[in-house]
């Protein structure tokens, strides 16, 4: 058995996996990993099943302790982690002794990054998934929202060899618009307003968060189409509010809305969305 | 009713748009159409729509609107006659119904009319969104139609009872809200330890009960042991 304990729990710690999907019709939202494709990648170079819960990391990272050897992969943003002050790589399996502190540093590109543990995790799940949830998370995830001197328990499975991504989080991908596809209300947005958006670099604001992102810049000159009759919302969704001010829904968005729904980011283009932080731009690209 | 892409994975299927019985009574059958489909990940049932997730790697969008549109044929509308109602306390106390000045002079009202209005309708959970357990029912008898707060409030306490146009709700947590508050209800909307964790499903049937102060300590020690009400 390792046990994790936090000595510092960064900006934003949380447990998640690939989220509770099906529970969307009682208002519960499907939470999870935000860059599916960073913690899948992790969870593989410790030999963990894709649905296995990790630690998602927001910025500024944890300081852990490690009592107990176990084997850990570190995805997604680059956080620059260290191991006893020794800076560790990304993207591969890495060996840790009992007595280990793993640190984070400055923040290098990303916003995300995904720290995957080999073993099976002790850590309450509450419909099916671990995921830190946004809904009475205190009684129903009460170890999956981190915070000081919490430990985490993890059975280590028996070691495998050390693996290497290939693949890694493309960091200059980072730049590229972000594709998306018309959303059920495009058809009621004009087409100036539709050729300002898409000729716009939007600002993520600071109040950006696992919920969703706001982006600065409202369309000029629009005039609201006001609010529909409430409707289903999905992570993705892109509705655009009274202020002509576009907010992209992310992973614990809530489940129905009363903003028109422009757009949809594809489903992959969530992961890339999910490494921007507040303070980047971003485009979109509309795709058929 | 119209089939409608939703991203790569998920399909929308708006139905006329208006809040009414029988519109969203087509919308709760087809999503119980829909429960037993095995490529169907997801339904938001809503007011008037239907949100049907699937896996974007298994199935097209013509295979899915063929698969929603033969549900839709084959369904049968439910008989909605021998549904349980479900009671639900409120304390309407002027401790707990802050907006009932507003609502009164909105409404032209009197507090006596607004509860017996309040209480002697029977709601339809029409859905469920904004949190966890927030159940959005309907409808208001026409008298007591109110607009909502034109300042929402940043905290709305958990359990506070409100309304909004021609809907009322009770909030399952503590949430910011634009609702018009008129009461309290003791027991909880929501709770993640319980096996169905929210107390009410879209197509419930709702009567709200009048209490005393007495009896809301009463049965909210019940809900929240060795908690006392606080503002």
């Amino acid at each position: 058995m390792t046990k994790l304990r936090f000595i510092k729990t960064g900006l934003q710690t949380t447990i998640q996996d690939l989220g509770r999907t099906g529970h969307q019709h009682l208002g519960i939202p499907v939470g999870g990993v935000m860059d599916k494709r960073s913690a899948r990648l992790a969870n593989d170079l410790v030999g963990n099943a894709a649905e296995y819960p990790l630690f998602e990391i927001t910025l500024l990272g944890p300081s852990i302790r490690f009592e107990g050897a176990c084997q850990i992969a570190i995805t997604g943003a680059m956080l620059s982690p260290e191991i006893n002050g020794q800076a560790i790589a990304q993207n591969q399996t890495i060996n840790i002794d009992d007595g280990d502190l793993l640190n984070f540093g400055r923040p290098i590109a990303g916003c995300r990054a995904y720290l995957a543990i080999r073993g099976q995790w002790k850590v309450t799940k509450w419909l099916g998934s671990c995921s830190a949830s946004t809904s009475k998370g205190e009684i129903a995830t009460p170890d999956s929202w981190i915070k000081k001197d919490i430990r985490i328990e993890v059975e280590s499975d028996s070691p495998i060899a050390p693996k290497t991504a290939s693949e890694t989080l493309q960091l200059d991908a980072l730049q590229m618009p972000i594709k998306v596809m018309q959303g059920p209300e495009f058809h009621l947005f004009s087409n100036l307003f539709v050729g300002i958006f898409f000729s716009k670099s939007f600002t993520i604001t600071p109040d950006s968060n696992r919920m969703g992102y706001r982006l600065q810049e409202p369309i000029e000159g629009y005039e609201s189409l006001g609010e529909i009759i409430s409707s289903g919302v999905i992570p993705g969704t892109i509705q655009i509010t009274n202020a002509g001010q576009a907010i992209v829904l992310m992973a614990d968005a809530q489940t129905t809305g009363g903003y028109p729904r422009l757009l949809n980011l594809l489903t992959p283009e969530i992961d890339r969305m999910a490494q921007l932080k507040p303070g980047d731009q971003v485009r979109f690209e509309l795709v058929s | 009713m119209k089939i409608l892409a939703f991203g790569d994975s998920a399909l929308l299927v708006n139905f006329e748009q208006k809040i009414d019985d029988a519109i969203n009574q087509e919308v709760l059958d087809l999503a119980a159409a829909l429960k037993a489909v095995p490529e169907v990940t997801y339904l938001i049932p809503a007011y008037c729509s239907l949100t049907v997730g699937f896996d974007a790697s298994l199935n097209n969008f013509t295979e899915m609107c063929d698969l929603i549109e033969n549900s839709a044929k084959s369904k049968s509308s439910s008989t909605k006659t021998n549904v349980s109602v479900i009671e639900i306390p409120v304390c309407y106390d002027a401790e707990f119904a802050l907006d009932l000045e507003e609502v009164m002079e909105q409404t032209g009202l009197s507090s006596t009319e607004i509860i017996e209005l309040h209480t002697t309708t029977i709601f339809k959970v029409y859905m469920l969104g904004f949190v966890a357990g927030f159940a959005y029912m309907g409808s208001l008898p026409e008298a007591l139609k109110v607009a909502r707060k034109k300042q929402p409030r940043k905290l709305v306490n958990e359990g506070a009872v409100g309304l909004a146009g021609i809907q009322t709700g009770i909030y399952p947590t503590d949430a910011p809200g634009g609702w018009q508050i008129i009461g309290q209800c003791p027991i909880k909307m929501f709770d993640p330890t319980r096996n169905q964790p929210s107390l009410l499903q879209p197509g419930d049937q709702v009567q709200f009960k009048a209490i005393d102060r007495k009896e809301f300590e009463t049965l909210r020690l019940m809900a929240y042991p060795q908690t006392t009400w606080h503002d």
